[in-house]
């Protein structure tokens, strides 16, 4: 009866705390693994682009995670290097890659009508 | 996307419908056309990306601010059509809904003719009958004394007594539950369609509940509820093993006046104030469950056994009543056995399984409203004199007021309460979630202080003045025209109320359809992708928003509805003549329920269909 009132305690912190723990370390070690920044996409009166300032070393290959944590559409470009996502759906995640080969800063944007302020929606990347 | 399809018709009319699509509605939200029409729509957003998915047609468009979309079809489908948002737009989104009527409503008409033709014949076959027969039996057909003990099988009936069963599907339970309340509280106020706990809850474990677990097992999620968990682990000092009986919180005992259905009633309608919160947003979700558990474990310190469940859990109160309608039950097998032995272990608990936590008597039980289906009385019983049985839908709701003052084994004004305003939750939650009312949306979501406040009050008024009032009027009726003043009018109030059981099982069915089957998809993207990080478990996180079987969906639930009026027919009948000595009167009095049934039920399928 002891044993199995141990087990059963295990089973119970496996379940919750365990699970927790979990997550957190898959995730944690995905994000170091294959992403080089997280941006958060947001309404301006919601928070905006988060970070809106970030940056990227010259020459290596930059994967920006995107998540759009809102409720509605909101796109990605980046003029400079030919990048754009053309919509990133409430809840979508998207990842983008390029290689920064100039140096400089470099404004991004949302390319899809967000919000009234949605033409505030915008951010720059520094390549040092 | 332009969809072209082009039948030349020589009475074809061609219909033209701008429609302005804005958080969270559409403009015109009701439009209608005759069969063979040709329908153009164009489809204008007035602030963000907007879709328009038609269903049964299975077609769709989509407009963005300044870029409209544009649909051409041919209504050659007839019946009402709902058409809903296909992108999101916002977190009341998943209700954005307008609705397109192709007349002539075919299975609005053959409905309506089924419900009047089942009221009609049950009039036919109550008047025809001269004497009560002995033994009830559920359409004339099976007994409802008919049972079938699965504890029979040795399999079953080794599970059952397994101390570890249900403790393996709570935990399981726990693990779901624990990445429920995580995807929670890292979804904040985000989409509620992409996230894990909004989906999960509302989404799948509503429409089981509702479609499965209750009608079927009855009290089967109390069986598997981890909510309880800690309570009961702090109560006892042990998770699974059997120390001592008494527990180790405060045991205080919950006031007897209150020990009943009314503090559920009363609290499941304030939960409702909130679901336009909680169903859509994850934190929402996350704050409700976390305030669920937190309640669970202080009410288990202070008070004694389940208290928690028996009179705070918010959906205990209609799975309880309407367990009572359900499939399977515990009872005890032999009475002998049971008379005979002293101490009943099944209440007081032994080495091997603790006294009823859910506070019934177990060898005495013949109701299923407070049996929380725990069976730690299988365990506590050294005679495997408990049983799992399986008996005909109903045969719960027959048993009748007991002599005894026992308040668990009776029909009583507070079940009848719960059974009334489960229909005037369900009618709130239709027009506000299903309905194409844009104005009732943004008072539910509370865009301004007094549209939520007006939409609590007009909650009230439904729930709690109109329903019961019309349902009042009835039985009133009803009494008056039996002509019997021996039995009193609250009596014939209850026990006519219990008809709601199966009707409100039923159009809860019907309303669950119209979730899972429109929104079902949404489920393989969250498995995949639970926290919106952009995982992808099993390959489905890209699986787009389908839509599926919305052609046949207002078929299914007029049917659901139907078998519910019949279960309510049939019951009602002898509900009636439990209540009167007479058959006579027992007829007499039927009459005026029989006809608010038909009235309500062609309601019920206004509002699915018509």
């Amino acid at each position: 009866m002891k044993k199995n009132e141990l087990i059963a305690i295990l089973l119970v912190i496996l379940s919750t705390i365990g699970t927790v723990l979990a997550i957190f370390a898959i995730e944690k070690f995905r994000r170091n693994k294959f992403y080089t920044v997280e941006l958060l996409a947001r309404a301006p009166n919601n928070g905006n682009w988060y970070p809106r300032r970030f940056t990227l070393p010259y020459g290596k290959e930059a994967k920006i995670l995107i998540r759009n944590i809102e409720t509605v559409s909101h796109g990605f470009a980046l003029p400079d290097f030919n990048v754009a996502v053309n919509e990133i759906k409430a809840g979508e995640v998207v990842v983008v890659k390029f290689t920064p080969d100039k140096r400089g800063i470099f404004p991004f944007m949302c390319t899809v009508w967000c919000s009234d302020e949605h033409l505030h929606m915008t951010g720059e990347i520094t390549v040092e | 996307m332009l969809i072209l399809i082009f039948v030349p018709s020589s009475f074809a009319q061609e219909q033209f419908f701008q429609i302005k699509a804005k958080k969270f509605s559409y403009t015109p939200n009701i439009i209608k056309v005759n069969k063979g029409d040709v329908v153009r729509f164009r489809l204008v957003s007035e602030d963000v990306h907007h879709g328009l998915f038609l269903d049964g047609y299975g077609i769709s468009t989509s407009a963005y601010p300044g870029q409209e979309g544009a649909l051409k079809f041919v209504a050659d489908k007839t019946g009402r059509f709902s058409f809903r948002c296909s992108h999101t737009c916002g977190e009341f989104h998943p209700y954005m809904v307008g609705y397109l009527y192709v007349s002539p409503n075919y299975l609005f008409w053959a409905g309506t003719f089924i419900i009047l033709l089942l009221g009609f014949g049950s009039f036919i076959i109550t008047m025809s009958k001269t004497q009560k027969k002995e033994g009830l039996k559920l359409f004339g057909i099976i007994p409802l004394n008919w049972q079938l003990e699965l504890t029979r099988f040795k399999l079953i009936r080794n599970l059952l007594k397994s101390r570890w069963f249900p403790l393996i599907p709570i935990i399981i339970n726990l693990f779901i539950f624990t990445v429920i309340l995580f995807a929670g509280f890292v979804g904040g106020w985000g989409s509620g369609n992409y996230n894990f706990g909004v989906m999960i809850v509302w989404i799948l474990w509503w429409v089981l509940l509702m479609l499965f677990m209750v009608p079927l097992i009855g009290r089967f999620w109390c069986m598997i509820c981890p909510f309880p968990l800690l309570g009961e682990w702090i109560q006892r000092g042990k998770l699974i093993a059997v120390g001592r009986q008494k527990s180790w919180g405060l045991s205080k005992k919950w006031p007897n006046k209150w020990k009943n259905l009314w503090p559920l009633v009363i609290l499941f309608w304030i939960t409702t104030w909130f679901s336009g919160f909680f169903t859509v947003r994850p934190f929402a979700t996350f704050i409700l469950l976390g305030a669920i558990i937190l309640l669970a474990i202080i009410a288990s310190i202070i008070y004694e056994k389940r208290t928690f469940c028996i009179t705070m859990c918010p959906v205990s109160g209609f799975m309880g009543l309407y367990s009572n309608f359900s499939l399977c039950s515990v009872r005890r097998k032999d009475p002998e056995i049971c008379r005979k032995h002293i101490p009943k272990t099944c209440v007081v608990g032994n080495e091997k399984g603790y006294g009823c936590p859910w506070m019934e008597l177990p060898f005495d039980m013949n109701r299923n409203t407070y049996c929380g289906l725990c069976l730690e009385c299988f365990k506590a019983c050294p005679y495997d004199n408990m049983g799992f049985f399986v008996s005909p839908f109903g045969r719960h709701l027959f048993v009748e007021r007991r002599k005894t003052d026992d308040i668990y084994n009776r029909r009583s004004t507070d079940e009848a309460f719960k059974g009334l305003t489960m229909l005037g939750i369900f009618l709130s939650f239709f027009l506000a979630f299903q309905g194409p009312y844009g104005h009732l949306k943004d008072m539910v979501r509370a865009t301004s202080l007094s549209g939520y406040l007006s939409y609590i009050g007009e909650s009230f008024c439904i729930d709690f003045l109109l329903i019961p009032v019309v349902f009042l009027l009835f039985t009133f009726l009803s009494w008056k025209v039996s002509k019997n003043k021996e039995v009193k009018f609250k009596e014939v109030f209850v026990n006519f109320a219990y008809i709601l059981v199966p009707v409100g099982l039923a159009i809860w069915a019907a309303f669950s359809i119209g979730i899972i089957l429109p929104n079902g998809s949404y489920l393989l993207h969250i498995v995949s992708d639970p926290f919106a990080w952009g995982w992808n478990l099993f390959g489905t996180a890209n699986f787009p928003w389908t839509p599926v079987f919305t052609g046949i969906m207002p078929y299914i639930q007029v049917l659901l509805v139907v078998i519910g009026l019949m279960f309510a027919l049939d019951f009602g009948g002898k509900f009636s003549q439990q209540t009167y000595a007479s058959m006579d009167e027992a007829k007499k009095s039927w009459i005026p329920i029989l006809i608010y049934l038909v009235g309500l039920h062609i309601f019920f399928l206004k509002l699915f269909t018509g």
